[in-house]
């Protein structure tokens, strides 16, 4: 029954005026409070970039001049493939450290869980000169059941150099953290899962890396991403036993040249640009463990989103619902 | 009559200080269909679950098509069985849940597959089968749906599906309607009563007496983990003798 009908019948009560609310526009509540945060930020903004161009002190020529330095690039080179070997090694560990921690057997729970309070708690750095320092505690490492003769002896002090220090370190340290992240993934996974793959005939293998694993990703990557470019970063630590990453090849030219903060920009723009990489890569891995959750968004489209004076062109729909 | 293909003896389970199945005996004939009728928590779920190993049971045993299900015999001992021999007692055993447990990562077809692949059966011919299995349970159109994009109904076809493509010798149902809007219970229903016509033998907890009645040859009643009433719907859901069964029957009819 159309309305007219309906009035005619007296089912809905007209009243006078009623056509012209029908025709009126809606008009927007207008939001001057974002206008106004928006140009004291922009003149924030302004202010910075104003600086940063007519600083003479910035020396903007030097880091053009240095930021291709193959001594710089060397650091880079070390810098990239430390991140991703301890990366690697460290979510290796994590994945075994997470499956004991949730295991049934109480040993290996708890030799989980002591693992990761204590690599939690010591200080990256501080474990970084430990290894260095290997050495002077364990001369001789020896591999064999205690107490019986060793298999194999090998000396410390060939052992240890700082690049193995670091990666050994850094590998122990983020092992703790990755360990903790997949637990809380494989543990946001639905007890339905398991059973129902288990039901099928899947083996306990299978049904962690086809069915429990892919499903607690999209919970691991985020905390995931963090701790990657968390790592990224930490791995500058080595410049203080002298392994030649990214910054220590920069402040190894400033302790000739004494141009410190050129050098020291040149190696924040290269951070900058590796983070920038990273959490594209982020956004893409994010994306395709996604799937399944609905409509895909776009990298620009999620972008512009987050424009607090953009309207969106159509309201959000994250769940397709039939 | 010849040996029935799943013997229930003496099967008894407690979680904690609590009894949730308590001596329970049944036999369900080869190609015959059971419902387990009984108010919730008599332990009809825990029954289910018990048949393919899913909760372990305290004492008694599960045999299907004569293998005891979870354990070895060895003289006055059953011993656990290793992960890998319940694995393959699984695989003979199909299981559909109230909550479909459909893998939300996998398209529907993906998820018919995957007890295939486990089961060895090479991705091609998994497929095939798959497609068929889809279009039996009207669902053809669906192939590449991820399972949040299905009605609740389209999701317990494609469970049934995915639960029927390593060609079990006996389907457990575990309340397969209950967690559907009522527009849908019709079309999961109606496959199942297919599936039995097909003579697939089926144990089917559920509470939807019409589909009992029609169906099955057997209705058994569980009443706080005994079961108190066994027979053909005729005589179970017209007139039956325990006091509990006939309070619930006058309820839900």
């Amino acid at each position: 029954m159309s309305v007219d009908e309906a009035v005619r019948r007296h089912t809905l009560l007209a009243r006078d005026g009623d056509e012209q609310l029908l025709g009126a526009r809606l008009v927007a509540r207008r939001k001057p409070g974002q206008w106004i945060s928006a140009a004291l930020a922009l003149l924030v903004v302004a202010g910075i970039v104003k600086s940063l161009v007519t600083n003479p002190r910035y020396h903007w020529d030097v880091v053009g001049a240095f930021f291709l330095r193959p001594s710089i690039l060397d650091g880079l080179v070390l810098t990239l493939w430390l991140t991703a070997a301890v990366l690697i090694s460290s979510y290796l560990l994590g994945i075994v450290l997470a499956v004991m921690r949730l295991s049934t057997n109480p040993v290996l729970s708890s030799v989980s869980a002591v693992y990761i309070w204590f690599f939690r708690s010591v200080p990256p750095l501080l474990q970084l000169l430990f290894w260095f320092q290997m050495a002077s505690l364990y001369p001789q490492i020896s591999l064999g059941i205690p107490f019986l003769e060793p298999f194999v002896t090998i000396e410390t002090a060939h052992l240890f150099s700082g690049l193995l220090a670091a990666f050994v370190g850094l590998t122990f340290d983020i092992a703790a953290f990755a360990a903790e992240i997949i637990r809380g993934g494989l543990v946001s996974v639905e007890a339905g899962q398991s059973e129902a793959a288990k039901a099928l005939g899947l083996s306990k293998a299978r049904i962690f890396w086809r069915i429990v694993l892919p499903q607690a990703m999209p919970a691991i990557i985020p905390a995931s991403g963090n701790l990657l470019i968390g790592l990224l970063k930490g791995t500058s630590i080595v410049s203080v036993i002298a392994v030649q990453d990214l910054l220590y090849s920069v402040q190894l030219i400033y302790a000739q040249n004494y141009l410190v903060i050129p050098l020291l920009l040149v190696a924040t723009i290269w951070y900058l640009i590796l983070v920038t990489v990273l959490s594209t890569i982020q956004f893409f891995v994010e994306r395709y463990y996604a799937r399944g959750k609905g409509a895909r968004t776009g990298f620009w489209r999620l972008w512009r989103g987050q424009l607090p004076l953009v309207p969106r062109s159509s309201p959000r729909r994250d769940v397709e619902v039939i | 009559m010849s040996e029935p293909l799943v013997r229930v003896r003496g099967l008894s389970k407690q979680f904690g200080a609590n009894t949730v199945l308590d001596g329970i005996d049944l036999d369900v004939a080869r190609g015959s269909v059971a419902v387990v009728l009984g108010p919730s928590g008599s332990g009809k779920s825990t029954l289910l679950r018990t048949v393919n190993h899913l909760e372990k049971p305290d004492a008694g045993f599960v045999e299907v098509d004569g293998e005891i299900i979870g354990y070895r015999r060895e003289g006055a001992q059953l011993r656990e069985l290793s992960d890998r021999a319940v694995t393959r007692q699984r695989s003979r055993i199909g299981m559909v849940f109230q909550q479909f447990n459909l893998f939300p990562h996998k398209t529907a077809l993906e998820n018919v597959l995957e007890g295939q692949l486990a089961a060895g059966v090479r991705r091609r011919a998994a497929e095939t089968r798959g497609r068929e299995l889809l279009d039996r349970v009207g669902l053809a159109d669906k192939e590449r749906s991820y399972p949040r994009q299905m009605s609740g109904g389209q999701q317990q076809r494609v469970a049934i599906a995915r639960a029927l493509a390593v060609e079990p010798e006996l389907m457990l149902f575990d309340e397969p309607t209950s967690a559907l809007d009522p527009e849908m219970v019709g079309e999961v229903l109606g496959v199942m009563k297919d599936l039995a016509r097909t003579g697939m033998t089926m144990i089917v907890v559920t509470h939807e007496i019409g589909f009992a009645r029609e169906v099955a040859d057997q209705v058994v009643f569980l009443d706080d983990g005994r079961l108190v009433e066994a027979g053909p719907p005729g005589d179970v859901l017209v007139s039956p003798t325990h006091e509990r069964a006939r309070a619930f029957l006058s309820a839900v009819l």
